[in-house]
């Protein structure tokens, strides 16, 4: 009866497989920077928390908060690796880091001499196309990220079983010292 | 119940560390070999409970059954959760590194507690309403303990006690009551079938 009972609560309660750490990212669209953050469990960060943007250093550059769907957005104006950190309480802090290469290319500081000498129309259009393929990109990619991160933290029937392998090993390592001290004290 | 990495002040992770050293030698000494395939067991036990998420608002819970190998184990869950958390935060990223320590202590100390304090009236007792009685108050106090244990750490490391106390009480609310019911069971099953896993546990370390 109360093997049943374990049973029965063991299968209730492993429904609700799924791990609790933060997880999140950023990524360049366009000419800002989008990033979202949430729990391993698919869950979204709530809305209004404070993302605090800083360089390497540590120096603010600025700060933004997440909406509804735990996505914040924050607009570049340096050309640094850019830290966001998000403090989601109950220990819960994620830290996200986004490196200079990856912010839009206008920000980056060498593009300036060519740039001006041929600003003609075609060089226009052309960067707008190439900032709306971006975004297109980007949102077709958007539901991969997710994807890929889930799977990332997704721990499987193979950890599981390793784990205990581990344990087990460590007791089988323990029985052999003892093992050999016993011998020894016989000898 | 994890705390993960990089939320807590050096500080804390140090004494955590120290008093988790601690515990863990306490416990190595007091094994005995007898004990040890339990041990190990439990901390398999431990190991896949923690897999099972109950989501609760912001935060989650997962079975700990920290009374129940505080009941078993005494001293030794110590070492036995050590290796446990361990191999949690290599497989499953709960945790971290850093935070062992603190998070050993956290879920040690309440069960190491309980095992002093209940194991005693285990090991007069054969009846089944009485062992599940045990179980139950040794699964919910363990649990309780914990989350207080957590939310007084997070205090310390600067959150307002009240609230993140409140938090961690009121989320682990339904913990409690299923932890009870878990350990309950599983008390007054070993109690009837297999009483000397808890006997072995009381000679060592009375």
């Amino acid at each position: 009866m109360n093997r049943l009972l374990l049973t029965a609560l063991l299968l209730i309660t492993s429904s609700f497989v799924g791990a609790h750490n933060v997880v999140g990212g950023v990524y360049t669209i366009g000419d800002t920077i989008e990033g979202e953050a949430g729990f391993s469990n698919g869950d979204m960060a709530p809305a209004g928390i404070k993302v605090i943007v800083t360089d390497m250093q540590g120096a603010s550059l600025g700060q933004t908060e997440t909406d509804a769907e735990g996505v914040f957005r924050f607009k570049p104006s340096r050309y640094v690796t850019h830290h966001f950190t998000l403090d989601l309480g109950a220990g819960h802090t994620l830290a996200l880091t986004l490196a200079a290469e990856e912010l839009p290319a206008a920000l980056a500081p060498t593009q300036a001499p060519a740039a001006t000498a041929v600003t003609t129309a075609a060089a226009k259009s052309a960067t707008a196309l190439n900032s709306q393929i971006e975004a297109a990109v980007a949102r077709q990619v958007k539901p991969l990220r997710r994807e890929l991160r889930e799977l990332k933290e997704a721990a499987g029937l193979r950890d599981i079983v390793g784990g205990i392998g581990y344990i087990l090993g460590l007791c089988g390592i323990a029985a052999l010292l003892r093992e050999r001290k016993m011998r020894k004290e016989t000898a | 119940m994890h705390i993960v990495d990089g939320a807590l002040s050096n500080e804390i992770l140090a004494i955590g560390a120290v008093v988790g050293a601690l515990g863990v030698a306490k416990g190595l000494r007091d094994m005995d070999y007898e004990q040890m395939p339990v041990t190990a067991l439990l901390a398999s036990v431990f190991f896949v409970a923690s897999y099972i998420h109950l989501p609760v608002g912001v935060s989650s819970i997962h079975l700990i059954l920290n009374g129940l190998i505080g009941l078993a184990l005494g001293w030794a869950a110590f070492p036995a959760l050590l290796v446990a958390l361990l191999l949690q935060a290599v497989f499953f990223g709960f945790g971290g590194f850093l935070v062992l320590g603190v998070n050993l202590i956290n879920i040690a100390i309440p069960a190491v507690l309980v095992g002093l304090l209940l194991r005693h009236a285990l090991a007069i007792t054969t009846q089944k309403r009485q062992l599940a009685m045990l179980g139950a108050l040794a699964g919910g106090g363990a649990v309780t303990l914990t989350a207080f244990m957590v939310a007084g750490t997070l205090a310390l490391n600067g959150d307002a006690f009240l609230p993140a106390a409140k938090l961690a009480f009121l989320s682990s609310l339904p913990l409690v009551v299923i932890e009870a019911a878990v350990t309950a069971a599983a008390v007054a099953l070993i109690g009837q079938v297999k009483p000397e896993l808890f006997a072995v546990a009381a000679r060592t370390s009375s």
